[in-house]
């Protein structure tokens, strides 16, 4: 009974401090004592994840291959045409003097996955890089396939991250090349799949388009990605009375991080100011008032 | 087992938690079975109560639940009380019931790994994760189940052998045992 109090005490305790509070003090400082180990622990146990690893990938080869032949005969027609554009893009870029904020503007720090959420409630992994690294709250964090996640929590040599399918984030994103933004969300519970919102009803899109980060922010609290980070792609369009949404299955394989790389940005660069700007609008309540947000951080992302 | 446990019982069961709990993190995590992941604790919890009796079983299902939710950076206090609930019943199971059954260990994995799966995903609805109770939910905690299920025996055979030389002779289970090897009557009797 008495660790049944307990319990329920830490909880309302630590429910209701802020993050800077003493309890995710104490958490911050577990993950700095801990991180070392876990961090041998997993270069140590790597061979039994990779054996039980091999396993599934060798189940999953054949159907992979098939779709990847599909997709490379797709890509091959798309880069034939994307290259035509790119010329014309190139020049406007130069007429007009547009820069616009990329990855080159951040500085990427490599880490390993050393730990991961068991549980269907929580999408977070930790990192074995922390605030000695460069790291800080708020940083994006990606992976060869896309976008992984951001950084919540900070220890000196540990970190942990929010995966694109945790309940508590939200990234601004666009289809493909069109100017139509939205804000993809996980649909909790369904852990292999986002759902992009907001999008005009009026909006054409077709299964298999790909999702990319818009490079806006729509709230406060919100990670400023960089624009163009492949999300995931489309698998089915909703109708919906004023506002369209489709269900999009991330690119990254979240089951199965190893390798990751936190975008960090220094204080005083450019990816740095613009997130300090766009962490001073104003909250957004909607869809009407993120787009405002978004207006106003991409127009600082367009220098 | 009402007697205060030895320090030598105390110290297994504490090196055993770290273990299963960084292992659970490292590996078991990463290696999805039907797209769902195994999650070792509560099926730790669960047998140190049911090797151990409820008062051991509730203080380590705390402890467990507890160095679960700082490894994770999750709600501290969480995990502790859905494990000390659970360590709690599977102790009182074997105090009251003492089951002797083969396939006693998969369905106190099943029922433990349930009631964590169940109760974890009510406290998070109590404390306000917007989430719809949909089909893929149901399906995830069903084959979260199935996938725990299987590996509870592995796990029953880890932990009794960790925890066997340290665990303090039971009375009942002595007297169980002297019938079953005298056919059911005493050495005297016999004579």
């Amino acid at each position: 009974m008495l660790l049944v109090v307990l319990s329920l005490l830490l909880l309302t305790a630590y429910f209701g401090e802020a993050p800077s509070g003493r309890l995710h003090g104490v958490q911050r400082a577990f993950l700095t004592v801990v991180s070392p180990i876990q961090d041998g622990a997993n270069k140590a146990l790597k061979p039994v994840r990779d054996l039980f690893g091999w396993f599934g990938d060798t189940l999953h080869a054949k159907g992979q291959r098939d779709a990847l032949r599909k997709q490379t005969d797709r890509l091959r027609r798309e880069l034939v045409a994307d290259q035509a554009e790119k010329r014309s893009y190139k020049e406007l870029i130069s007429i007009y003097h547009l820069d616009q904020l990329g990855i080159n503007d951040y500085h990427p720090v490599t880490a390993t996955v050393v730990g991961k959420t068991p549980n269907i409630w929580y999408s977070t992994v930790t990192i074995d890089k922390g605030s000695a690294a460069g790291v800080r709250v708020n940083d994006p964090v990606i992976n060869g396939e896309g976008l992984v996640g951001k950084v919540v929590q900070v220890a000196s040599d540990g970190a942990q991250v929010d995966l694109i399918t945790d309940s508590a984030i939200g990234v601004s994103a666009r289809i493909g090349t069109s100017n139509a933004t939205g804000i993809v969300q996980p649909k909790v519970g369904e852990p292999n799949d986002l759902l992009l919102q907001y999008l005009p009803a009026n909006f054409q899109v077709n299964n298999g388009e790909y999702v990319v980060t818009s490079g806006t922010v729509a709230s406060p609290d919100d990670s400023l990605y960089p624009p163009g980070i492949v999300i995931g792609q489309v698998t089915s369009v909703n109708e919906e009375s004023a506002y369209k949404s489709v269900n999009v299955r991330p690119s990254a394989n979240l089951h199965n991080l190893d390798i990751v790389q936190v975008l960090t940005a220094g204080a005083g660069t450019r990816p740095s100011n613009l997130s300090h700007l766009a962490s001073t609008l104003p909250t957004g309540q909607g869809p009407t008032n993120s787009s405002t947000g978004e207006a106003l951080a991409s127009t600082g992302a367009g220098g | 087992m009402s007697a205060t446990p030895s320090a030598a019982l105390l110290v297994r069961v504490a090196v055993l938690s770290i273990v299963v709990v960084f292992f659970q993190i490292g590996v078991v995590s990463e290696v999805p079975v039907f797209g769902v992941n195994a999650d070792l604790s509560p099926l730790l919890v669960a047998f140190v109560a049911l090797l151990c009796g409820s008062m051991l079983g509730a203080a380590g299902g705390f402890a467990i639940g507890l160095l679960v939710d700082l490894a994770l950076l999750q709600t501290l206090g969480l995990t502790s009380l859905v494990f000390t609930l659970i360590g709690y019943w599977c102790g009182r199971l074997r105090e009251l019931r003492d089951p002797q059954a083969a396939l006693t260990p998969l369905i106190v994995g099943a029922s433990a790994s349930a009631v964590s799966l169940v109760g974890y995903s009510l406290m998070e609805f109590l404390l306000g994760v917007d989430a719809p109770v949909s089909f893929e939910l149901l399906r995830q905690i069903v084959l979260g189940i199935v996938v725990n299920t299987i590996v509870a025996l592995p796990m029953w055979a880890i932990v009794r052998r960790v925890l066997e030389g340290a665990l303090p002779e039971d009375p009942r289970r002595r007297r169980r045992r002297r019938a079953y090897t005298t056919g059911g009557l005493s050495p005297l009797s016999r004579a």
